[in-house]
């Protein structure tokens, strides 16, 4: 082994697959129970409005996807049999930290305006506009983050051992 | 109250049939999609190209959730009927 190519480069590899699915799937979290509370508050009032006020947990689960499919990419591009660079295994990291940080970014922020905005839903039918605006606004934080671990990964594959 | 109460349990029953099921579907399509369209996708459209695939897996999810919402929002008409038959009861 060389020190381009060191034996403990896969550790940064597999420990950006890991932080994608762990720090997604803790926003995705966060944002369902979150929503989940002001949803059980709604059910007790209105429960023909349950499949609409379903929508911020819908998201939330589209956090965790996001991580999932970083998470997928990068394990792809991991291969024993073949060199690995510690270029690519940094790149790898920072490719999980930044789709796992902006997942729980989106999460927390999914899940505060959904408990919010079910629970005003009751009273006022026009905030549900508003509610899928922010919503959609929050869940593009997570968005742009698997677009740099994207184009991040697309580097990852440039650099060779010697 | 007790007229409200029965209105909102007619309601819940009509809708509680439905609407499992379509949450059921939701959830599995929700969990089985996003994959498949980036295994798929990877082998059989774009030979190979992991990134493509990815983009692939993230517009097949976002169409379910659009899917979602059009459909919660189509669900909200059927129920004025209910709601017009209360000012009924309370007189």
């Amino acid at each position: 082994m060389t020190d381009v190519c060191p034996a403990y480069a896969p550790f940064f590899g597999f420990a950006g697959v890991a932080s994608s699915m762990i720090f997604s799937t803790v926003g995705a979290a966060l944002g369902t129970s979150k929503a989940g509370i002001g949803i059980a508050g709604l059910g007790t009032f209105k429960p023909e409005l349950i499949m609409k006020s379903l929508i911020p947990v819908v998201m939330s689960g589209i956090i965790a996807v996001y991580g999932l499919v970083v998470s997928v990419l990068i394990a792809g591009g991991l291969d024993p049999s073949k060199d690995y660079p510690l270029f690519a295994g940094f790149i790898h990291l920072g490719a999980g930290l930044a789709c796992g940080f902006t997942g729980l970014a989106a999460g927390y922020a999914i899940g505060y305006v959904g408990d919010s905005c079910v629970r005003a839903y009751i009273y006022e039918s026009r905030v549900f506009v508003s509610m899928v605006l922010i919503l959609i606004f929050a869940e593009v934080l997570g968005l742009y983050g698997l677009i740099v671990a994207l184009i991040m990964n697309t580097k990852a594959t440039e650099a060779r051992c010697p | 109250m007790s007229e409200q109460a029965k209105a909102a349990n007619i309601t819940e029953q009509a809708a509680k049939g439905g609407v499992l099921l379509k949450l059921i579907i939701f959830s599995l399509s929700l969990g089985i999609v996003p994959i498949s369209s980036y295994f798929l996708s990877e082998k059989y459209v774009w030979n190979g190209n992991s990134n493509y695939a990815a983009i692939t897996a993230v517009f097949a999810a976002n169409i379910v959730l659009v899917t979602y919402i059009i459909l919660s929002i189509l669900e909200d008409r059927p129920p004025a009927p209910a709601a017009s038959t209360d000012p009924k009861k309370n007189e």
